[in-house]
């Protein structure tokens, strides 16, 4: 066997798995997309329902600003397809109560990042992550004892450090005011709560809206 | 744009508005109150739910089962026809239902437990006057937070209601194996579901005899199934649907706070096998009323009968119901709500 017989098969491997090559390099593409320096351009407000349905509900506003975006596309066997992948930072402000009694009401806001994948028709999907949370409840009449001494508190309630998770779906509407509407299921940790940390689950369905559209 | 921020301003409006008059207090009307309030106590807000009749001021305090179950949980038919007579106090213990708070485990004990109830009776006497009458009433596992509370102050108490209640759970232990076996072998003597009753004296044998958490909770576990297998054999009335109180709560959360509690004073503190009372009793003066279902399984009713014995009350009275296990209140309604309304009628 000659040298050049030696080394073939192994330049053939070399090819075969190398990532960057022939029709596998034309596989992925990322292109970073051009966004408006306008503030309102990129800032999207939402209002949404927020409730856990049979106990909890509530309306939560929130705003979006889009930080970065980029369109992959990818190869499949029925042709090319790109989706645009957005970050966006995120704000949300929302109230929360049961309205059967008084014993589960509170305010609360948090603030993050969302990462969102929309496709050619303009479906969504969205995990959103809000490090930065806080919950303040709010009790109905309140006494503080200590001791032999009882008083009134003044605007009962406490606060809690809640960061929240959000996995949702969602439409996007190109052009329109009304720029999209979503669906979250929202995980949050009130912490400390009793003797440890609370985990809450909602579901949150709500309209965005970008008033610098024209529809 | 404008016709936009008009939506959204009169949607806020809308909700606000509604939110406010949820939240508005109710005008008081004493012979049927429905009120809610918070005791705020060693870093936790408890909530304290009283209803019915408090023209008389006369509050019936009770304490939940559990640890960790509602102080809803309560209503019912019998309870109904107390509120009809007496305001009934249902309390959100520390760690239960829709309490909360932000405090570490070592404030989480049966002595700081008690102290809450005794906060609750202070801010009672607060809000409805101190010339307000208070009697108190623990099931299962409220039976050793209100003996532990009678314990720390009796003087606030115009009575004690004991039902089918654990005052020294440490001699649970004892009890289980001592109830499962006698009841095994009459049920087995009578011919019913011998099988059954068989495993059950198998269960036993293989219990280590020295009392121990692991095979507690084995035995506790057990005690359920013994009671729905009375029932079913026609020797317990079927305990009746209590009041639907699944809005009043979130029941997540309240499943979670009800495991959590649980965890720390059963699973790490041992609650159940380092508290016994039985050796204090006597220095509870207060009437007391103990009521027990023959067929207490998971609080056999010796517990109910020693207790008697020993209480140092001189007003005292046991009452062993022959259709229950361990809700009477739950499977003999209407007989329960006339023996603890008899019972307050006279010590009030």
């Amino acid at each position: 066997m000659t040298i050049k017989q030696q080394l073939l098969p192994t330049l053939f491997l070399l090819f075969y798995f190398n990532p960057g090559h022939g029709q596998n390099k034309l596989k992925t593409e990322r292109a970073s997309n051009e966004i408006s320096t306008s503030f309102l351009d990129r800032t999207e407000f939402k209002v949404a329902y927020s409730g856990s349905i049979f106990w909890n509900n509530g309306l939560n506003l929130g705003a979006e600003y889009l930080w970065k975006e980029y369109n992959i596309t990818r190869n499949r066997k029925r042709g090319r397809r790109t989706n645009t992948h957005q970050f966006l930072l995120n704000g949300n402000l929302g109230f929360t109560t049961n309205f059967n009694t008084q014993t589960d009401t509170g305010l609360y806001t948090n603030f993050g990042l969302t990462w969102r994948r929309t496709n050619k028709k303009g479906r969504q999907f969205s995990i959103e992550l809000n490090p930065l949370g806080y919950y303040r409840s709010f009790l109905p009449e309140t006494y503080e004892v200590d001791g032999d001494r009882v008083n009134k508190v003044f605007l009962p309630g406490r606060g809690y450090y809640a960061p929240s998770l959000s996995v949702g779906i969602g439409k996007e509407r190109k052009g329109k005011i009304r720029s999209g509407s979503y669906f979250n299921v929202n995980f949050t940790l009130r912490t400390p709560y009793n003797a440890g940390a609370l985990p809450v689950f909602n579901l949150q369905y709500g309209f965005r809206f970008n008033f610098k559209k024209k529809k | 744009m404008q016709k936009i921020l008009a939506h959204a301003s009169k949607l806020i409006l809308v909700v606000l508005t509604t939110v406010s008059l949820f939240s508005c207090s109710k005008e008081e009307d004493l012979s049927n109150l429905d009120d809610t309030l918070f005791v705020r106590h060693k870093n936790a807000d408890m909530p304290a739910y009283i209803m019915g009749n408090a023209t008389e001021k006369v509050f019936l305090i009770t304490l939940h089962g559990g640890p960790g179950d509602l102080g809803l949980g309560f209503r019912g038919t019998a309870f109904s026809e107390i509120e009809r007579h007496y305001a009934v106090v249902y309390f959100d213990q520390r760690g239960s239902g829709m309490s909360q708070g932000s405090y570490s485990e070592n404030e989480l004990s049966l002595d700081i437990m008690a102290e809450d109830v005794l906060a609750l009776v202070t801010v009672m006497k607060r809000k409805y006057g101190y010339d307000s009458r208070f009697f108190l009433l623990g099931h299962s596992w409220g039976g050793t937070l209100g003996t532990a509370t009678l314990l720390k102050d009796q003087s606030d108490f115009k009575g004690w209601i004991e039902i089918d209640g654990a005052n020294s759970p440490a001699r649970l232990y004892d009890q289980y194996i001592e109830t499962f076996t006698t009841t095994a072998n009459t049920q087995i003597a009578l011919g019913n579901s011998v099988d059954f009753w068989e495993s059950v004296l198998d269960f036993v044998s293989e219990i280590d005899p020295v009392s121990n958490k692991d095979g507690f909770l084995e035995l506790n576990n057990k005690a359920f199934d013994l009671e729905k297998r009375l029932e079913e054999d026609g020797f317990l009335n079927s305990p009746e649907e209590g009041d639907n109180i699944i809005y009043n709560y979130n029941i997540l959360t309240a499943i979670w706070n009800s495991g959590q509690i649980a965890y720390i004073l059963v699973d790490e503190q041992c609650i159940f096998q380092t508290t016994d009372f039985s050796g204090r009793l006597s220095e509870i003066t207060i009437p007391s009323l103990f009521i027990s279902g023959e067929y207490d399984m998971i609080v056999p009713k010796i517990s109910a009968e020693i207790a008697f014995e020993n209480i140092g009350s001189d007003i005292k009275e046991l009452i062993i119901y022959e259709r229950s296990g361990h809700a009477p209140l739950a499977s003999e309604p209407q007989r329960f709500a006339e023996d603890v309304l008899r019972f307050m009628d006279r010590n009030k």
